[in-house]
């Protein structure tokens, strides 16, 4: 009953980009009344857990059709969540072919063809318990997005994965996604590396909006709250048109459930407990529609809470001294949905305090050298968060207002303010006896993205868009790092697909203009001169996708992308946070620019799904870190690095394969290689990841119809093998050896707990409590990776 | 709201982002107030009298990339004669300077103050104080200077103990390092 790829495929791509469009806009009713010329239909059912036949509430059923408007063909859509007794009612429709699609929450997305020309419908929806598809082509995103998708490498966690597998932190949550690793500082600190690029060429989005909080540094974790997040989306390889400058390497999107438009007031509890650092992590989430406020009516909410509290990670010898965070979110969101499209209002806040590892915070380069040689000092468990420490606190207040028009598609206005407060606390020299900060960033950002997705026009589908982004950063710390600065970006884009037959035909074209204002800092000792700079650039993309059979594509993709160098690769002075790197920046870096050619296979059948995709990419000046001779200062020498550029060449393969023998067992595996080559002296990049491959096998409980919870069990292993692709020169550059991790994994789905119902999982992470220590983690040079973990998760809805 | 026309919506977009904008208005730091070492003084006072002398190295900019200066004033130290020392860290970036031994001595057994000789001969140094706990702490100490001595150098490193313990016996900064310099001497004719 799963829907397959295929019945997707005879649908057509373009359901799937209505249905996804539909999860975005959720175009109103009140349009499909307007349009609906002659008898009017409607169709309602219920929806139902196919393994224990109880009814699946707050399950998302959308009706699509392709209606004629003036001549032309139109897609619309109507759309409702089920209520407490999974049951929904769709009016208003009209009387001709459509297609319904229901997605809920823990199952397979379900869609089935339904013909209304002669008469109402009545169903009986059963939704099968989803298998574990963690790695997926996505089928949900966002309209021109999906666009992309069709030819470029996309993975998707949806909420079910999620609610798997969700991590100590969201980097932590993504990183066995193929093509993705993570840069970590500890648990705490986890960063995306998108096929071997990180930080400033990763681009980050939350809800629709670019995430602006200081990303270019590998110590600043991504500050969004994992909890918020209903589908995390990878899509690896420059996406640079639709999402700018940032995403030549990759985007990570973040994405939020719709809010309700029907019915009353409910939500979730999930639980979250890791072992390894006794964290606890708690988010209550409470939704409705049942909101009524003056002069707007009816107004669908959502409030979310989150609290992480975690202690010092455990190396399998040791406890990782200072490595406790404590994270306290919040958002709220309002609603409208109405004929004339929808709006939406929201404000949240991520809050985070974090420790550094004790002894990765060196003096200078002696202290370092002792750090690594000795064993690092064990320590009692504490929660306690004592320096080096951040504090980061980011609020975002986002608008969205989605119109659609029956005739000229649909406008989009986004519009957000972010603001970024970073705060680092050193615990070196007179600033350790003080209460002040010694990086103290304020970071506040202005976005406002316009985007139509135009109705078809002579068979072209697609999205043009002007974005635009006003910055201003303050740096008033008592240590330098960057200087204050203004930034001031505006961008046109389109993004169009051509259907003919077989083939779709995708290309997309930005153009960006970026003016970078920095200030003088004139402290007593450190100099930054002020100065504004401004760069033009165009960056496009052609892509092919062919439909060899039914089950099987190929896809080919050319993308050219640039970046301009950023304000930390000209203006760096400083030492960063548990690597004792002195950087030093180049005010006169010109813009990096990348050429890159990828191709992407797809196979589907009922029991076998392979995703493969292999890349080349040349990136033209390439900013990287040099090393130099070392700083001298009053306090030692410091290891020296000079941003500098170079050609560049990144080239990689990623395999995912998901294989099941029968109904009850599925197994995976993802592969993933890169390799990065400075093309002027020949020596690998830093910091590329380490070739690694995951395998998983799981057994599901029969989906008998009685009461009797679905049940799983898996276990899997992490493979990674030795990272000798290292340049020469440094200590931070050593070879790190190969491991391998046992992981387990259990749970039960529908288990009834305190009279509700609810999901419970446990997974062992690192079961075998293997040392190890992987080449993307910064604390390799001064202790393990953290040991065996073992993570509990409840949700409960009610 | 369903009436207001588009380009009254994106009118109203581009002034809430521009009137926030000013509010994200970045300054110029205040400047001048970091908080660093930017100077080392060794006062040598002999111990047979007579006036001390008095030695430093400046770091103009704390911790930042330009090379501390070269030492001023390098002591004539007298064959056969033992010195009394101090040793001063103060952040002179600041005004009034900030003396930042005091904050070293009021947390003592979190710190000390290595001396090693380098090079040269002749020349032993000698830690003279303690802290809480009756381990050395080096803010004083005594220089003898033997009668065969030749001119060096010494060593200065300020050690900060967090998490590594402070050991009364190590000869060598086993913390973090917050000052490392080198100060050279001559041997008066």
């Amino acid at each position: 009953m799963r829907t397959s790829y295929r019945s997707l495929l005879r649908a057509g791509w373009t359901r799937a980009v209505v249905v996804a469009l539909v999860g975005l806009s959720a175009a109103a009713r009140g349009v499909a009344a307007q349009d609906s010329h002659g008898a009017l239909r409607h169709v309602h059912g219920v929806v139902e857990s196919a393994a224990t036949g109880r009814a699946v509430r707050d399950a998302d059923v959308v009706v699509t059709w392709t209606a004629r408007v003036a001549d032309r063909a139109v897609q619309q859509s109507a759309r409702q969540r089920t209520d407490g007794n999974g049951r929904f009612d769709l009016r208003d429709l009209p009387a001709q072919p459509v297609t319904l699609t229901v997605r809920a929450l823990g199952f397979a997305p379900w869609s089935r063809d339904v013909d209304l020309r002669a008469s109402d419908r009545l169903l009986t929806v059963h939704l099968e318990v989803a298998t574990t598809v963690l790695q997926q082509v996505a089928v949900r995103a966002d309209t021109a997005a999906d666009r992309l998708a069709r030819v470029a490498a996309v993975s998707t966690l949806d909420a079910q994965a999620l609610a798997a597998t969700r991590g100590q932190t969201l980097g932590e949550t993504i990183k066995n996604l193929p093509g993705v690793a993570v840069i970590q500082f500890g648990p705490s600190i986890a960063k995306p590396v998108i096929r071997g690029l990180n930080s400033q060429r990763v681009l980050v989005t939350n809800g629709g909006l670019r995430q602006e909080d200081q990303q270019w540094g590998t110590e600043h974790a991504p500050n969004i709250d994992s909890f918020d997040a209903d589908a995390v989306t990878v899509v690896r390889g420059a996406a640079t048109v639709l999402y700018g400058a940032d995403a030549l390497g990759g985007v990570v999107r973040v994405e939020h459930a719709a809010l309700p438009d029907t019915g009353g007031v409910h939500g979730n509890v999930a639980l979250n407990a890791f072992s390894n650092s006794r964290q606890g992590a708690l988010s209550i989430g409470v939704q409705g529609a049942d909101l009524s406020l003056p002069k707007v009516g009816a107004t669908g909410y959502r409030v979310r809470f989150t609290s992480r509290v975690a202690g010092n990670a455990a190396a399998p010898d040791y406890a990782l001294t200072n490595t406790g965070f404590r994270e306290l979110n919040g958002s709220v969101a309002l609603g409208v949905n109405r004929s004339w499209g929808r709006s939406e209002l929201s404000l949240s806040r991520f809050g985070t305090e974090l420790g550094v590892l004790r002894q990765a915070h060196v003096g200078n380069a002696d202290d370092l050298a002792r750090a690594m040689r000795g064993a690092p000092p064990d320590s009692s468990f504490s929660y306690a968060i004592g320096r080096p420490n951040q504090r980061v606190a980011h609020t975002t207040l986002r608008a969205r207002t989605v119109r659609t028009f029956v005739e000229a598609g649909e406008l989009e206005v986004v519009y957000g303010l972010q603001y970024n407060h970073r705060r680092e606390y050193d615990n070196h020299g007179p600033l350790r006896f003080r209460d002040e900060p010694a990086f103290n960033l304020k970071l506040f950002s202005n976005a406002l993205d316009v985007r139509w997705t135009h109705p078809r026009w002579k068979g072209w589908r697609g999205t043009v868009g002007t974005s635009a982004l006003a910055q201003g950063n303050q740096t008033l710390g008592k240590a330098f790092l960057i200087p204050g600065y203004d930034l001031w970006q505006g961008a046109a884009y389109a993004q169009e697909e051509l259907a003919l037959g077989r083939l779709s035909l995708s290309a997309g074209l930005r153009g960006d203009a970026i003016a970078q204002t920095t200030l003088a800092f004139a402290d007593a000792g450190i100099r930054s001169p002020a100065g504004t700079k401004s760069w033009r650039n165009v960056a496009g993309s052609v892509g092919v996708a062919y439909l060899v059979r039914d089950g099987l594509d190929v896809a080919v993709r050319v993308a050219r992308a640039w970046r301009p160098p950023t304000v930390n690769e000209r203006y760096a002075q400083g030492v960063h946070h548990g690597t004792a790197q002195y950087e030093l920046g180049e005010a006169d870096l010109s813009t990096e620019q990348s050429m890159g050619l990828e191709g992407t296979v797809r196979y589907r059948t009922r029991a076998l799904q392979v995703d493969g995709a292999a890349y080349a990419n040349t990136v033209h000046d390439f900013i990287y870190l040099q090393p130099t001779p070392p700083v001298q200062t009053i306090r030692g020498a410091f290891p020296g690095y000079r941003y500098t550029q170079a050609d560049a060449r990144l080239r990689g393969v990623e395999l995912a394969v998901s294989y099941a023998p029968t109904m009850r067992v599925q197994l995976t595996a993802n592969g993933t290689v890169v390799r990065g080559t400075n093309r002027v002296n020949g020596e690998p990049l830093f910091d590329m990841p380490a070739d690694r491959v995951t395998l998983n096998a799981r057994v599901h409980g029969a989906n008998a119809g009685n009461d009797d919870a679905p049940w799983y069990v898996g276990a899997g292993s992490l493979l990674v093998r030795r990272q000798d692709g290292v340049p020469n020169g440094t200590v931070y550059t050593l070879p790190t050896a190969g491991y391998a991790l046992l992981q387990l994994e259990a749970g039960l789905r529908g288990q009834r707990m305190l009279g509700r119902r609810a999901d419970v999982s446990l997974s062992v992470n690192n079961a075998l409590n293997t040392r190890y220590r992987d080449y993307l983690s910064r604390y390799r040079l001064f202790a393990n990776d953290t040991g065996r973990d073992v993570v509990a998760r409840v949700t409960m809805p009610w | 709201m369903s009436k207001m026309s588009l380009r009254r919506t994106m009118a109203l977009g581009t002034g809430v982002l521009v009137s926030l904008a000013a509010c994200g208005e970045s300054s110029t730091a205040p400047g001048g107030e970091s908080e660093v070492i930017s100077r080392v003084t060794l006062t040598l006072t002999p111990s047979n009298g007579g006036a001390a002398l008095t030695t430093y190295i400046d770091d103009s900019d704390g911790k930042g990339p330009t090379a501390p200066s070269a030492q001023v004033a390098v002591p004539a130290l007298v064959r056969g004669v033992t010195y009394t020392g101090t040793v001063k860290f103060e952040n002179r970036l600041k005004t009034p300077a900030e003396d930042i031994t005091t904050e070293v001595q009021a947390e003592a057994n979190e710190h000390r103050v290595f001396y090693t000789i380098t090079s040269g001969s002749g020349v032993t140094i000698t830690t003279t104080d303690v802290d809480g706990q009756n381990r050395p702490l080096g803010l004083r100490f005594s220089k003898a200077v033997a009668a065969g001595a030749t001119a060096g150098a010494v060593r200065v490193v300020l050690c900060h103990y967090d998490s590594a313990p402070k050991v009364a016996s190590a000869t060598t900064c086993t913390g973090e390092t917050d000052v490392d310099l080198p100060f050279a001497y001559a041997i008066a004719p």
